[in-house]
C-alpha cells in the first residue's frame, strides 16, 4: 500500500516581529490524525499557524502540505487546505448560502456538487433556516458556524482551526466537535488550537505543547503524562508542568484556561 | 456617588472619548503622541490666522463699522458655519442611537438612561462647538486682535450656534424616527447630514457663478441685490451678527434663546432615548431576508466569484454608495464656472468633458477602495487558492466594469454633440478612474468596510495624489476636447503626479 505523505511537515520555521515568535519549530502531523496545539497566550501557535496557511511569509524554514512544498506551490497547498481564525470573518451582506457560493468559487468547484455541500453543511450545522437571511444579525455563534461551514465546503484534507470553540454554546459546540471528529475519521487532518484544555484531553489524537515560539513537548496524552514525570494525571496539570520547564510566564494565561475549562 | 457627581464623571467620561477620536482622526490611526497632534494642529491654526488676517484686515482698515452689508456678511458666515455644525451633529446623534459601543452598559445599568443621554447630547454640543470652533477661531481672534475684545463675543455665539444645531439634529433624528421609522433613519439621516454640509456652499456657490460669474460665494452676500433687499438694521434677524460684534444685549438674548432651544430639544431627545435606541439596536442586529430565486448555485469561476462578490457587496451597501456619490456634488460649481466663462465661446464637450473625468476619477477611487482595501474577510480571499495578483485582477475589473456603465452613457449623451468629445471624455475618464485605481493598489491597507469615511484620514497621500491625478486628467480633457495642444502639459503633470505617488507609497515585499 503506498505510504500517505504527512498532512503537513514544518522544518527549522522561524518568525520574528523584532523578537523571535516562532524559533526554529519542526513538526510532522500525520494523515487522518487530530492534533491539538495548545500554549500559553503569545507563545506563538497562531503565527505558526498563519504561517502554515499561507497569511505570513516565513522568516526561515519549509512548509509541506500534503506532500505539496506550499512556499513553492502556494496555490496548490492552498487547495488541500482550509484555514478558520478565532474572529470569523465573514461578509455581514452575503447570506449563508451566498457566502458558501462565494467559497465555491474560489476553490472553483463544481456547481452542483457545491450546492450539495452547502445545504448539507447548512443544515449539519443548524443554518439551515438562515439559509438566506444576511449574517449581518448573527450571534458569534452563528458567525463562527458559516466559517466553518465556508471552510469544509470544498473538502479540504487538511483543515487549520484556531480557538473554533470560543464564543459557542454548548450545543453547537459539541455539534462542532462531532463535526470535526467525523472529518478525522474521513481521513481528513485537523488541527486546533485551543485554551479548553478538556477539549483536546479527550479529542486529539496527539498533542503539541509550543512555549516561547518552540515546540517543547509533543506525544499522545499518556506520551506526555510519562515525559512530565511529576505524577499528574490531567492534561492541565501536565501542561503547567511543561510550560514551567519552558520558562513560560503562565499564572494569567493558566488562570484563562481553568475559567475556560470550567465553563466548558 | 451622588447623582450629580455620577453625571460629571459620565460628562468626563463623554469628553475623554471625543478627544481620543478626535486624536483617533487627525492621526488617521498612527500612534502619534497627543502632543504630536497639537503641534500639528498648532501649525495649522498659525496658518489659519494668517488666512484670517488677509480676510478681515481690510474690513478692518476701512473702519470696521457694522453697517447693513457686515451684518448681512457675519450673518451668512454664521449660516455656513450652522450648517457645518449641524451636519456634524447629525452624524453623531445618529451615531448615538445606532452605534452599539457602550448602550448594553448603559442600558443594563442603574443610572438613568434618561439623564446620561442628556449628559451626552450636551456633550455632543460642546464638541461640536470645539470642532467647528477650531476652524472659526482665529477669525475671531483677529477680530479681536484688530477691532477690539468685544469682538470676542463671537465664541459665545459659536456655542450657541452649537446648541441650535445639535438641538436641530435631535428633532430631525425624532422626526425621521417617527416617518421613515428605524429601519430606514440611519441611511436618510447620514446622506441628509452630507447634503446639508455642501447644501448651503454648493447652493451660494452656484448662485454666485450663474448671476456674477464668480466661484467666490461671498460675491452673492455683498451684491447690492441681497443688501437692498435685506430687512434694515433693527431687524431681530441680524441678532447673532449683532452679537458677535460684541452687542452684550444680543449676546444675552442669542445664548438664552439657543440654550432654551436646546434643553427643551435634549429633554425630548433624552425621554425618548430609551425606545428609540432599543429600536434602532433591533434594527441594527435585526434579520434582513434575502429573496433567492434560483436556487442552485451560478456556475462561475474564481475570477467571476470575485467580482459578482464585489457587486453584490456594493448594490447592498446604499450608504457606501451615496458617500461615493457625495463626492460628485462638489463638482457642481466648477462645471457651472466652466460653463458661464467659456460657454459661449468653447464647444459644450470642452466643458463636459473635464467634468465627466474629474467625477469618474474621484468615483473611480472611493470603489477601488472598497474593493481593494475594504476586504472584510481577508483570510479567507488569502487563503483560497488563487494566486494574489489574480484577486487584485477581480477586484480591479469589478471597478472598472462599475466605472464603464457609468461612463458610457454619459459618452454616448456627448457623443450627440462632438465625437471627438465623446472619445476624449471616454479615454480622459478612464485614465483617471485607473490612475486612482492604480493609486488605492499602491496604498492599500486592510480595513473595515465600514472605515470608508476614515479612509481620506487614513491616507493623506493618496487622497492629494488621487486629488491632483483626477484634476491632471480633466485639464487634460478640457484641453484636448477644445482641441488644444496645450492638453500635453497635465498630461504630463499626471505621469508626476503617478511618480510622486509611487514614490510616497509604503514599500511593499
Amino acid at each position: 500500500m503506498r505510504q500517505l505523505p504527512p498532512a503537513l511537515e514544518i522544518r527549522n520555521l522561524a518568525k520574528a516581529f523584532g523578537e523571535p515568535a516562532v524559533d526554529d519549530l519542526s513538526l510532522t502531523i500525520n494523515a487522518g490524525e487530530f492534533y491539538a496545539l495548545l500554549g500559553p497566550n503569545g507563545a506563538g501557535k497562531t503565527t505558526t499557524l498563519r504561517m502554515v496557511a499561507g497569511l505570513l511569509v516565513p522568516d526561515a524554514g519549509a512548509v509541506s502540505i500534503a506532500g505539496i512544498d506550499a512556499q513553492a506551490n502556494p496555490i496548490e497547498a492552498k487547495r488541500v487546505l482550509a484555514w478558520v481564525p478565532d474572529e470569523p470573518m465573514i461578509y455581514d451582506k452575503l447570506t449563508p448560502l451566498e457566502y458558501l457560493e462565494f467559497v465555491a468559487g474560489l476553490w472553483s468547484m463544481d456547481t452542483d456538487h457545491a450546492r450539495f455541500k452547502a445545504d448539507e453543511l447548512l443544515e449539519k450545522f443548524g443554518l439551515g433556516a438562515h439559509a438566506d437571511e444576511r449574517c449581518q444579525g448573527f450571534s458569534k455563534g452563528m458567525r463562527q458556524k458559516v466559517a466553518l461551514a465556508g471552510a469544509l465546503i470544498h473538502e479540504p484534507k487538511l483543515i487549520i482551526l484556531d480557538e473554533p470553540l470560543t464564543g459557542l454554546d454548548a450545543g453547537s459546540a459539541r455539534q462542532v466537535k462531532s463535526v470535526l471528529r467525523g472529518l478525522v475519521e474521513k481521513g481528513v487532518t485537523v488541527i486546533m488550537t485551543t485554551h479548553i484544555l478538556e477539549v483536546a484531553e479527550r479529542m486529539a489524537d496527539r498533542i503539541g505543547v509550543i512555549a516561547k515560539g518552540r515546540l517543547v513537548a509533543q506525544g499522545t496524552l499518556e506520551e506526555l503524562r510519562n515525559s512530565s514525570g511529576d505524577g499528574g494525571t490531567s492534561l492541565e496539570d501536565i501542561f503547567l508542568s511543561i510550560v514551567k520547564d519552558a520558562g513560560e510566564e503562565t499564572t494569567a494565561a493558566m488562570d484563562e484556561m481553568e475559567i475556560e475549562g470550567a465553563a466548558a | 456617588m451622588s447623582q450629580v457627581a455620577s453625571l460629571t464623571w459620565f460628562a468626563r467620561h463623554e469628553l475623554n472619548l471625543a478627544w481620543r477620536d478626535w486624536i483617533g482622526l487627525m492621526s488617521g490611526g498612527r500612534k502619534l503622541r497627543d502632543r504630536a497632534v497639537l503641534i500639528g494642529m498648532g501649525i495649522f491654526a498659525l496658518a489659519l490666522h494668517g488666512v484670517a488676517y488677509a480676510v478681515l484686515s481690510p474690513f478692518f482698515k476701512a473702519g470696521g463699522t457694522i453697517d447693513l452689508a457686515a451684518l448681512v456678511m457675519l450673518t451668512g458666515m454664521l449660516v455656513l458655519t450652522f450648517t457645518m455644525m449641524l451636519s456634524q451633529a447629525m452624524e453623531s446623534v445618529t451615531r448615538a442611537f445606532y452605534s452599539r459601543d457602550d448602550l448594553d452598559l448603559i442600558l443594563s445599568s442603574p443610572a438613568s438612561s434618561r439623564d446620561l443621554f442628556a449628559v451626552r447630547i450636551a456633550m455632543m454640543a460642546l464638541t461640536t462647538a470645539g470642532m467647528s470652533g477650531l476652524m472659526v477661531a482665529p477669525f475671531i481672534n483677529v477680530a479681536a486682535l484688530m477691532g477690539g475684545p468685544q469682538w470676542l463675543a463671537g465664541y459665545g455665539v459659536v456655542l450657541a450656534i452649537s446648541l441650535c444645531a445639535t438641538g436641530g439634529a435631535v428633532l430631525i433624528a425624532l422626526a425621521l424616527f417617527r416617518t421613515v421609522g428605524a429601519k430606514r433613519t440611519r441611511l436618510v439621516a447620514q446622506i441628509a447630514a452630507a447634503v446639508v454640509g455642501a447644501s448651503f456652499l454648493i447652493g451660494i456657490q452656484v448662485v454666485a457663478i450663474v448671476s456674477y460669474g464668480s466661484m467666490s460665494r461671498w460675491s452673492v452676500i455683498n451684491s447690492d441685490t441681497v443688501i437692498n433687499n435685506v430687512p434694515g438694521m433693527d431687524s431681530l434677524l441680524w441678532l447673532p451678527a449683532a452679537a458677535v460684534s460684541g452687542h452684550l444685549g444680543a449676546l444675552i438674548i442669542v445664548l438664552a434663546a439657543a440654550a432654551g432651544f436646546f434643553v427643551l430639544a435634549a429633554r425630548t431627545g433624552a425621554i425618548q432615548f430609551q425606545r428609540i435606541v432599543v429600536s434602532a439596536l433591533s434594527v441594527a442586529t435585526g434579520n434582513v431576508q434575502q429573496k433567492r430565486g434560483n436556487k442552485t448555485f451560478r456556475a462561475t469561476s474564481t475570477h467571476r466569484a470575485l467580482m459578482q462578490k464585489e457587486w453584490v457587496l456594493l448594490g447592498r451597501d446604499p450608504w457606501l454608495i451615496s458617500q461615493t456619490l457625495m463626492q460628485v456634488l462638489y463638482l457642481i460649481p466648477p462645471a457651472l464656472m466652466l460653463w458661464v466663462n467659456f460657454g459661449e465661446d468653447a464647444h459644450l464637450s470642452a466643458i463636459l468633458a473635464p467634468v465627466v473625468v474629474m467625477a469618474i476619477g474621484q468615483l473611480a477611487g472611493g470603489l477601488a477602495w472598497l474593493t481593494i482595501s475594504g476586504e472584510d474577510a481577508p483570510d479567507l480571499v488569502a487563503t483560497a487558492p488563487v494566486a494574489p495578483w489574480a484577486v487584485m485582477a477581480a477586484k480591479v475589473q469589478a471597478v472598472l466594469i462599475v466605472v464603464l456603465a457609468i461612463v458610457a452613457p454619459l459618452v454616448l449623451g456627448i457623443a450627440a454633440l462632438s465625437m471627438w468629445g465623446a472619445a476624449v471624455t471616454f479615454v480622459g475618464a478612464l485614465v483617471a478612474a485607473l490612475s486612482a485605481i492604480v493609486i488605492q493598489l499602491w496604498f492599500r491597507a486592510q480595513s473595515k468596510r465600514t472605515n470608508f469615511r476614515r479612509r481620506q484620514v487614513a491616507s493623506k497621500a493618496s487622497t492629494f495624489c488621487e486629488a491632483f491625478a483626477s484634476i491632471s486628467c480633466a485639464g487634460t480633457a478640457s484641453l484636448a476636447a477644445a482641441g488644444n495642444l496645450i492638453a500635453v502639459v497635465p498630461g504630463l503633470l499626471l505621469v508626476i503626479v503617478m511618480v510622486v505617488a509611487w514614490l510616497l507609497s509604503p514599500p511593499r515585499s
